[in-house]
């Protein structure tokens, strides 16, 4: 049963690490990720329309983050070119692909709560079924709980290890003198807030297409702003995205499992907010985000 | 002054046409006409006596979250909680006005008020001492508490305070606890004319009153005002708490005159469009009262031309969620209409 808890922790844990992982690129290219909501909510959505339109779960995933880069990429022509203030951008966004999924659901399906049923991943790590304990474990995960692995680490090493990574770093900290010393700074925020765009998608295309085979209105359900909290609490290191998310899973699977006990579903259901409530009172507050978010070179 | 004046009111306006032409467009894309959709909707909501009066009652709880939504931001506070605190003001003003405790009415509508500004108010205070306090960022700190408010308010009238019957809502409110009628013809309340007269209540207490002085003063610059004395922490949780108390008022407001008791679920998201109300009226009291009007007609006449048409009640909310975005797009406006901004000269500093 241990076993079984720890499994669905790491599997509702996916979705939350993708998105923080995409909030971690955004924040330290200095573009805050208060949209990251829409941007999975928007990638569930089009997973779904993608895997409904031409009956592959792959082509559905593609554009899960394709959907997720392009209001990820509006985000970013807001906050870069028209340098809007990124709180109201990333709360209108949200608003907005709210908005559009619930009204293309109804024009697409003619239908207010949830589209009919698509195509949906099916690849699981099935493999490892015969080994015990980790068979248990990870026998069940989605191929994308592997993909998840690789761009936590890779990201790590992207971010700080490389040159690339040394100049993001660099344009969130400090534009000007990014600025100053020739780096590009609009080009790195965009590839930031792109990457930000695409994980969040891919998240949300875990979400309506692999975890579900269908697209569920409002189904992000505030895990695009608990993975900013899990962003924070991470010190924007991809590497620790991986704890922490793996905590706001388990708070999921909790909830899950206690549901099997008679206790009100209402009641259950608030336990990862709660979590993530108590976590932003006393778990964050020496952390400070990189000195330059919000801030342009010609300020 | 002027001009600044004249562009403070041209960008939401131009904002709003924009949000409409674009909204357009997509019910173009997805084969309905725009033009019969529109007239439609101004038919529904300005028609006749009865959808005008209509208009106002789906104005009321606009303005209200307008209210709410812009006092917190004129100390840089950004309240979602409004949803929330119109959730559980709603849930403690029915439950006031369950109780037929034999009062006249004007001191059992006083009492649900009072109770629904009490709870409203001190969820309110809550997410400003977590931002006072602990620097808790308040959008997410707010969406959680949202969730929060929303499940338990639900567990409440799902399980303790369940009324007769497979409903999950409250037991109806008392008569002595509802606003009566206005007119033979419709179902408007005198819950407009609360939301009027709160709004100018906010306009004064921001205009000509110290405190709405120190209130702009934190939202212009913190730390100029703390140098100059003010006490930024308390302002900022002032501001909250007027804040959360006129959204639980308008939840309040809304049971009393709309629902007559506490429906599970109940709010089709005013806390979010209050988000669009503020912004059309360019954070300005008075201005928040018509463009409540405004989005309060768009939404009635969408539930009109949904009756009569398979054009989905959504693309309202698109048009707010584009207002939103596009009224705090100055650069993208100007650049939109041709206006050459005149670039500001950079200031420098030190």
């Amino acid at each position: 049963m241990l076993l079984g808890i720890l499994s669905s922790s790491i599997s509702l844990s996916i979705p939350l690490v993708l998105a923080a992982l995409g909030g971690v690129f955004s924040v330290r290219g200095g573009i805050m990720a208060l949209g990251l909501e829409s941007m999975m909510l928007f990638g569930s959505f089009t997973a779904v329309l993608g895997s409904y339109l031409s009956g592959s779960a792959f082509i559905g995933v593609l554009s899960g983050i394709l959907g997720g880069l392009i209001i990820g990429m509006l985000h970013g022509l807001f906050c870069i070119r028209y340098k809007m203030n990124q709180v109201i951008s990333g709360i209108g966004l949200n608003l907005l692909a709210t908005a559009t999924t619930t009204l293309l659901m109804q024009i697409v399906w003619n239908n207010k709560g949830s589209s009919p049923s698509v195509s949906a991943v099916s690849i699981r790590l099935s493999f490892l079924k015969n080994v015990p304990v980790l068979g248990d474990i990870f026998s069940k995960q989605s191929i994308l709980f592997v993909i998840a692995l690789i761009v936590a680490i890779g990201g790590w090493f992207l971010l700080f290890k490389t040159h690339f990574g040394l100049c993001l770093r660099m344009v969130g900290e400090n534009p000007k003198a990014a600025s100053s010393v020739g780096i590009p700074v609009h080009k790195m925020k965009y590839i930031g807030v792109a990457i930000c765009g695409c994980l969040a998608g891919l998240g949300g295309a875990y979400l309506s297409i692999d975890s579900l085979d269908m697209f569920v209105r409002e189904m992000s359900a505030g895990r695009g702003y608990i993975a900013v909290a899990i962003a924070i609490l991470s010190r924007y290191n991809p590497v620790h995205v991986l704890l922490f998310g793996l905590l706001f899973g388990f708070c999921e699977a909790l909830q899950i499992y206690l549901q099997g006990y008679g206790v009100p579903s209402q009641l259950i259901q608030m336990i990862p907010y709660m979590v993530t409530l108590f976590v932003l009172m006393f778990g964050v507050q020496n952390i400070k985000p990189p000195a330059g978010v919000g801030k342009h070179e010609d300020d | 002054m002027n001009k600044s004046k004249a562009n403070s009111a041209l960008i939401p306006l131009v904002a709003f046409v924009l949000s409409v032409i674009l909204s357009a467009l997509i019910m173009l894309i997805s084969g309905y006409n725009p033009i019969t959709a529109f007239t439609v909707i101004m038919k529904g909501a300005f028609g006749s006596f009865t959808s005008f009066s209509n208009t106002l009652i789906q104005a009321t709880p606009l303005i209200f979250t307008g209210l709410a939504y812009m006092i917190a931001k004129k100390t840089t506070m950004i309240n979602l909680g409004v949803e929330g605190d119109f959730y559980i003001g709603a849930l403690a003003g029915a439950l006031v006005g369950m109780q037929d405790w034999g009062l006249p009415m004007v001191v059992h509508i006083f009492l649900v008020m009072v109770a629904s500004i009490v709870a409203g108010g001190l969820a309110g205070l809550f997410i400003g001492w977590l931002k006072v306090r602990f620097g808790s960022n308040e959008v997410i700190t707010t969406t959680m508490t949202n969730f929060i408010l929303i499940n338990f308010t639900s567990y409440l009238v799902n399980y303790p305070l369940k009324a007769e019957g497979s409903i999950a809502q409250t037991e109806k409110m008392v008569d002595s606890a509802l606003l009566p009628k206005l007119f033979s013809k419709g179902q408007l309340t005198a819950a407009f004319f609360i939301a009027v007269v709160v709004a100018i209540f906010i306009y004064v207490l921001l205009e000509k009153t110290k405190t709405g002085f120190k209130i702009k003063a934190v939202g212009l610059n913190m730390k100029a005002s703390e140098t100059a004395g003010i006490r930024t922490g308390r302002i900022m949780l002032f501001a909250m708490f007027v804040s959360g108390a006129v959204a639980g008022l308008a939840g309040a407001v809304q049971v009393m005159s709309v629902n007559k008791r506490f429906v599970a679920g109940f709010s089709s998201g005013y806390g979010y469009s209050g988000i669009a109300v503020a912004a059309l009226a360019n954070d300005s009291a008075i201005g928040i009262i018509f463009s409540g009007i405004i989005f309060g007609a768009l939404k009635n006449g969408a539930n009109y031309l949904n009756m009569t048409s398979r054009i989905p009640t959504e693309f309202v909310s698109v048009i707010q969620a584009l207002v939103v975005l596009l009224v705090s797009a100055p650069i993208l406006i100007e650049r939109i209409i041709g206006r050459k901004g005149k670039k500001k000269e950079a200031k420098k500093c030190c």
